[in-house]
Protein backbone atom coordinates (compact mmCIF):
# COMPACT_ATOMS: atom_id res chain seq x y z
CA UNK A 1 0.00 0.00 0.00
CA UNK A 2 1.19 3.25 -0.82
CA UNK A 3 1.15 5.83 1.90
CA UNK A 4 0.86 9.08 1.12
CA UNK A 5 3.77 11.87 1.34
CA UNK A 6 3.81 13.71 4.59
CA UNK A 7 4.21 17.11 5.00
CA UNK A 8 7.70 17.21 6.18
CA UNK A 9 8.71 20.74 7.79
CA UNK A 10 11.93 21.92 6.31
CA UNK A 11 15.06 21.84 8.56
CA UNK A 12 15.49 25.93 8.85
CA UNK A 13 16.99 27.31 11.40
CA UNK A 14 15.61 30.46 12.97
CA UNK A 15 18.07 33.39 12.18
CA UNK A 16 15.74 36.23 12.03
CA UNK A 17 16.61 37.10 15.89
CA UNK A 18 20.74 36.49 15.39
CA UNK A 19 20.99 40.04 14.01
CA UNK A 20 19.05 41.37 16.87
CA UNK A 21 21.48 39.42 19.38
CA UNK A 22 24.58 40.24 17.46
CA UNK A 23 23.47 43.85 16.91
CA UNK A 24 22.79 43.57 21.34
CA UNK A 25 26.40 42.43 21.35
CA UNK A 26 27.66 45.47 19.46
CA UNK A 27 26.26 48.13 21.42
CA UNK A 28 27.97 46.33 24.44
CA UNK A 29 31.18 46.52 23.23
CA UNK A 30 31.01 50.02 22.18
CA UNK A 31 29.97 50.94 25.09
CA UNK A 32 32.36 49.26 27.10
CA UNK A 33 35.30 50.25 25.02
CA UNK A 34 37.97 52.07 25.48
CA UNK A 35 40.93 53.27 23.48
CA UNK A 36 43.73 52.73 26.03
CA UNK A 37 46.08 55.29 25.20
CA UNK A 38 48.55 53.97 27.74
CA UNK A 39 49.08 49.88 26.45
CA UNK A 40 52.72 49.60 28.70
CA UNK A 41 52.45 46.09 30.84
CA UNK A 42 52.67 46.64 34.86
CA UNK A 43 51.93 44.21 37.03
CA UNK A 44 49.79 46.61 39.30
CA UNK A 45 49.92 46.62 43.53
CA UNK A 46 46.64 44.88 45.06
CA UNK A 47 44.29 47.22 46.94
CA UNK A 48 40.86 46.43 48.47
CA UNK A 49 39.31 49.56 47.99
CA UNK A 50 39.43 50.44 44.15
CA UNK A 51 37.18 53.35 42.69
CA UNK A 52 36.58 54.61 39.51
CA UNK A 53 39.06 56.72 37.25
CA UNK A 54 37.69 59.40 35.36
CA UNK A 55 37.88 58.77 31.71
CA UNK A 56 39.16 61.88 30.73
CA UNK A 57 42.28 61.45 32.61
CA UNK A 58 46.74 61.60 32.02
CA UNK A 59 48.28 58.75 32.32
CA UNK A 60 51.43 57.92 33.95
CA UNK A 61 53.17 54.81 33.90
CA UNK A 62 55.95 53.47 35.86
CA UNK A 63 57.57 49.88 35.35
CA UNK A 64 59.76 47.84 36.92
CA UNK A 65 62.37 49.19 35.06
CA UNK A 66 61.51 52.24 36.12
CA UNK A 67 61.38 53.30 32.67
CA UNK A 68 58.44 56.10 32.42
CA UNK A 69 55.65 57.32 29.52
CA UNK A 70 53.13 59.66 29.67
CA UNK A 71 50.13 60.63 28.01
CA UNK A 72 47.49 63.27 28.62
CA UNK A 73 44.85 61.01 27.43
CA UNK A 74 44.48 62.79 24.43
CA UNK A 75 47.52 61.01 22.31
CA UNK A 76 48.99 57.75 22.36
CA UNK A 77 51.80 57.99 25.44
CA UNK A 78 55.29 58.58 24.47
CA UNK A 79 58.78 57.47 26.91
CA UNK A 80 60.09 60.74 28.68
CA UNK A 81 63.02 60.88 31.14
CA UNK A 82 61.90 61.14 34.86
CA UNK A 83 63.31 64.73 35.03
CA UNK A 84 60.91 65.65 32.08
CA UNK A 85 57.71 64.87 33.80
CA UNK A 86 57.53 67.93 35.21
CA UNK A 87 57.74 69.81 32.45
CA UNK A 88 55.10 67.46 31.29
CA UNK A 89 52.99 67.91 34.29
CA UNK A 90 52.94 71.83 34.01
CA UNK A 91 51.85 71.61 30.32
CA UNK A 92 49.23 69.36 31.26
CA UNK A 93 47.79 71.80 34.51
CA UNK A 94 48.23 74.47 31.87
CA UNK A 95 46.55 72.69 28.64
CA UNK A 96 43.62 70.41 30.89
CA UNK A 97 42.89 72.44 34.56
CA UNK A 98 42.16 70.22 36.94
CA UNK A 99 42.45 66.90 35.24
CA UNK A 100 43.38 63.93 37.62
CA UNK A 101 46.50 61.85 36.59
CA UNK A 102 46.33 58.20 36.84
CA UNK A 103 49.74 56.69 38.37
CA UNK A 104 49.88 53.06 36.88
CA UNK A 105 52.89 52.28 38.46
CA UNK A 106 54.48 48.63 39.18
CA UNK A 107 53.84 46.88 41.82
CA UNK A 108 57.76 45.75 42.56
CA UNK A 109 59.16 49.11 41.60
CA UNK A 110 61.37 51.22 44.08
CA UNK A 111 59.60 53.72 45.39
CA UNK A 112 62.35 56.37 44.41
CA UNK A 113 60.87 56.37 41.05
CA UNK A 114 57.48 56.94 41.87
CA UNK A 115 58.62 59.54 44.58
CA UNK A 116 60.11 61.41 41.73
CA UNK A 117 57.01 61.31 39.67
CA UNK A 118 54.62 62.42 42.76
CA UNK A 119 56.96 65.29 43.61
CA UNK A 120 56.99 66.18 40.25
CA UNK A 121 52.89 66.21 40.01
CA UNK A 122 53.02 68.00 43.36
CA UNK A 123 55.63 70.93 41.91
CA UNK A 124 53.02 71.40 39.16
CA UNK A 125 50.18 71.31 41.70
CA UNK A 126 47.89 68.57 39.49
CA UNK A 127 44.98 68.18 42.01
CA UNK A 128 44.40 64.67 42.24
CA UNK A 129 46.12 61.48 41.32
CA UNK A 130 44.75 57.90 41.24
CA UNK A 131 46.99 55.31 41.57
CA UNK A 132 46.15 52.59 39.70
CA UNK A 133 45.45 48.90 41.23
CA UNK A 134 43.82 45.58 41.12
CA UNK A 135 41.16 43.99 43.23
CA UNK A 136 42.60 42.20 46.40
CA UNK A 137 40.42 39.54 48.01
CA UNK A 138 39.87 39.48 51.22
CA UNK A 139 41.17 36.36 51.32
CA UNK A 140 44.56 37.65 50.56
CA UNK A 141 44.37 40.12 52.65
CA UNK A 142 45.44 38.16 55.44
CA UNK A 143 48.69 36.92 54.46
CA UNK A 144 49.53 39.88 52.11
CA UNK A 145 50.44 41.90 55.10
CA UNK A 146 54.00 41.94 54.73
CA UNK A 147 56.12 42.85 57.16
CA UNK A 148 58.52 40.67 59.15
CA UNK B 1 -5.09 33.78 -20.39
CA UNK B 2 -7.50 31.07 -21.32
CA UNK B 3 -6.30 28.54 -18.51
CA UNK B 4 -6.32 31.54 -15.64
CA UNK B 5 -10.12 32.16 -16.95
CA UNK B 6 -11.18 28.16 -16.87
CA UNK B 7 -9.69 28.17 -13.32
CA UNK B 8 -10.91 31.27 -11.79
CA UNK B 9 -14.34 30.12 -13.85
CA UNK B 10 -14.42 26.23 -12.79
CA UNK B 11 -12.09 24.47 -10.68
CA UNK B 12 -10.63 26.80 -7.60
CA UNK B 13 -8.08 24.22 -6.84
CA UNK B 14 -5.71 24.84 -9.57
CA UNK B 15 -3.43 27.48 -8.67
CA UNK B 16 -1.49 29.65 -11.25
CA UNK B 17 1.92 30.56 -10.10
CA UNK B 18 3.37 34.09 -11.03
CA UNK B 19 6.70 34.93 -10.69
CA UNK B 20 6.90 37.84 -8.63
CA UNK B 21 10.14 39.85 -6.84
CA UNK B 22 9.70 39.26 -2.93
CA UNK B 23 9.06 42.04 -1.42
CA UNK B 24 10.90 40.98 1.76
CA UNK B 25 14.15 42.90 3.09
CA UNK B 26 16.84 40.34 2.32
CA UNK B 27 18.21 40.37 5.73
CA UNK B 28 20.11 37.24 5.95
CA UNK B 29 23.79 38.89 5.70
CA UNK B 30 22.63 41.09 8.70
CA UNK B 31 23.54 38.93 11.14
CA UNK B 32 27.01 37.98 9.16
CA UNK B 33 27.59 41.93 9.15
CA UNK B 34 26.73 42.53 12.99
CA UNK B 35 28.89 39.90 13.80
CA UNK B 36 31.96 41.36 12.11
CA UNK B 37 31.22 43.97 14.03
CA UNK B 38 31.34 42.02 17.63
CA UNK B 39 35.24 40.56 16.08
CA UNK B 40 36.25 43.91 15.59
CA UNK B 41 35.03 45.49 18.83
CA UNK B 42 35.81 42.68 21.05
CA UNK B 43 39.39 42.21 19.41
CA UNK B 44 40.51 46.10 19.73
CA UNK B 45 38.00 46.19 23.92
CA UNK B 46 40.42 45.53 26.32
CA UNK B 47 39.00 45.62 29.99
CA UNK B 48 41.45 47.64 31.38
CA UNK B 49 41.77 48.22 35.07
CA UNK B 50 40.58 51.60 34.97
CA UNK B 51 39.88 51.32 39.24
CA UNK B 52 42.23 52.75 41.79
CA UNK B 53 42.89 54.95 44.89
CA UNK B 54 42.59 58.81 44.53
CA UNK B 55 44.89 60.62 46.01
CA UNK B 56 44.10 64.15 47.04
CA UNK B 57 47.73 66.07 46.59
CA UNK B 58 47.65 69.54 48.70
CA UNK B 59 45.67 72.28 47.10
CA UNK B 60 48.93 74.57 47.19
CA UNK B 61 52.35 73.50 47.38
CA UNK B 62 53.88 77.03 49.14
CA UNK B 63 52.25 76.39 52.09
CA UNK B 64 52.66 73.10 53.22
CA UNK B 65 50.35 71.37 55.19
CA UNK B 66 52.57 72.07 58.61
CA UNK B 67 53.14 68.25 60.61
CA UNK B 68 54.75 67.94 63.76
CA UNK B 69 56.82 65.38 63.57
CA UNK B 70 56.51 64.28 66.97
CA UNK B 71 52.30 64.67 66.70
CA UNK B 72 52.07 62.20 64.01
CA UNK B 73 52.22 58.70 63.30
CA UNK B 74 55.69 57.86 61.00
CA UNK B 75 54.73 54.34 59.01
CA UNK B 76 58.42 53.51 57.57
CA UNK B 77 58.32 51.18 54.71
CA UNK B 78 62.00 49.26 54.50
CA UNK B 79 63.26 48.22 51.13
CA UNK B 80 61.98 44.90 51.91
CA UNK B 81 58.74 45.75 52.46
CA UNK B 82 58.39 45.33 56.12
CA UNK B 83 56.52 48.33 58.07
CA UNK B 84 58.40 50.18 61.20
CA UNK B 85 55.65 52.15 62.62
CA UNK B 86 56.67 54.50 65.19
CA UNK B 87 59.99 52.79 66.11
CA UNK B 88 58.49 49.42 66.30
CA UNK B 89 58.18 46.82 63.86
CA UNK B 90 54.37 45.80 62.50
CA UNK B 91 52.68 44.11 59.78
CA UNK B 92 50.30 45.47 57.68
CA UNK B 93 46.93 44.25 59.51
CA UNK B 94 48.21 45.67 63.00
CA UNK B 95 48.44 49.45 61.72
CA UNK B 96 44.57 49.96 62.69
CA UNK B 97 44.81 48.54 65.79
CA UNK B 98 47.61 50.37 66.74
CA UNK B 99 46.09 53.59 65.42
CA UNK B 100 42.85 53.16 66.93
CA UNK B 101 43.21 54.77 70.41
CA UNK B 102 45.58 57.26 69.02
CA UNK B 103 42.78 58.29 66.27
CA UNK B 104 39.88 58.06 69.06
CA UNK B 105 41.73 60.44 71.22
CA UNK B 106 42.82 62.74 68.15
CA UNK B 107 40.99 62.30 64.79
CA UNK B 108 42.99 64.90 63.18
CA UNK B 109 46.31 63.00 64.12
CA UNK B 110 48.34 62.88 60.98
CA UNK B 111 49.80 59.59 59.89
CA UNK B 112 52.61 60.10 57.36
CA UNK B 113 53.96 57.36 55.07
CA UNK B 114 57.69 57.46 54.45
CA UNK B 115 58.87 54.41 51.87
CA UNK B 116 62.55 54.33 51.60
CA UNK B 117 63.84 54.95 48.11
CA UNK B 118 64.34 51.12 47.52
CA UNK B 119 60.78 50.00 49.08
CA UNK B 120 58.50 48.51 46.82
CA UNK B 121 55.90 50.47 45.50
CA UNK B 122 53.27 47.61 46.13
CA UNK B 123 53.82 47.89 49.77
CA UNK B 124 53.44 52.36 49.79
CA UNK B 125 49.81 51.17 48.16
CA UNK B 126 49.01 48.56 50.45
CA UNK B 127 49.22 50.29 53.37
CA UNK B 128 47.78 53.56 52.05
CA UNK B 129 45.10 50.93 50.61
CA UNK B 130 44.51 49.78 54.62
CA UNK B 131 44.51 53.64 55.81
CA UNK B 132 42.18 54.46 53.86
CA UNK B 133 39.67 51.23 55.06
CA UNK B 134 40.29 52.73 58.59
CA UNK B 135 37.07 55.30 58.08
CA UNK B 136 35.00 52.05 58.07
CA UNK B 137 36.64 50.03 60.18
CA UNK B 138 37.20 51.96 62.89
CA UNK B 139 34.15 53.69 62.70
CA UNK B 140 35.58 57.03 62.19
CA UNK B 141 33.98 60.22 61.91
CA UNK B 142 36.45 60.91 58.89
CA UNK B 143 39.19 59.91 56.98
CA UNK B 144 42.46 59.18 58.67
CA UNK B 145 44.78 62.19 57.84
CA UNK B 146 47.50 61.00 55.48
CA UNK B 147 50.50 62.18 53.88
CA UNK B 148 52.84 61.04 51.70
CA UNK B 149 55.78 63.54 51.49
CA UNK B 150 57.80 63.42 48.84
CA UNK B 151 61.98 62.78 49.35
CA UNK B 152 62.37 66.97 48.20
CA UNK B 153 59.91 67.76 51.32
CA UNK B 154 61.44 65.61 53.55
CA UNK B 155 64.80 66.92 52.99
CA UNK B 156 63.58 70.61 52.27
CA UNK B 157 61.14 70.93 55.58
CA UNK B 158 62.61 67.92 57.77
CA UNK B 159 66.11 68.44 58.24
Amino acid sequence: MRLKRRHESGAIIPTASMADIAFLLIVFFMVTITFEKDKTQVALPKTELRYEVPKEAAYISVTDQGQIRVTTGEEMSTPVDPEDVVTFAANLVASFPGRPVVLKADDQVAYRNVDKVIDSLKQAKVETIYLLSEQKTVDAAGDGGGGG
Amino acid sequence: MTLLATAAGEDSRVKIRVNRPSDEIPTSSMADIAFLLIVYFMVTTTFAATRGLDFNLPKDDDTPPIVEKEDAVLIDIQPDGSLIVDRKLMALNEILEYLEPKLKNNPKKPVIIKPQPEAPYGMMVAVFDVLRQGKDTLKLEKDINVSLPTQREIESFWF
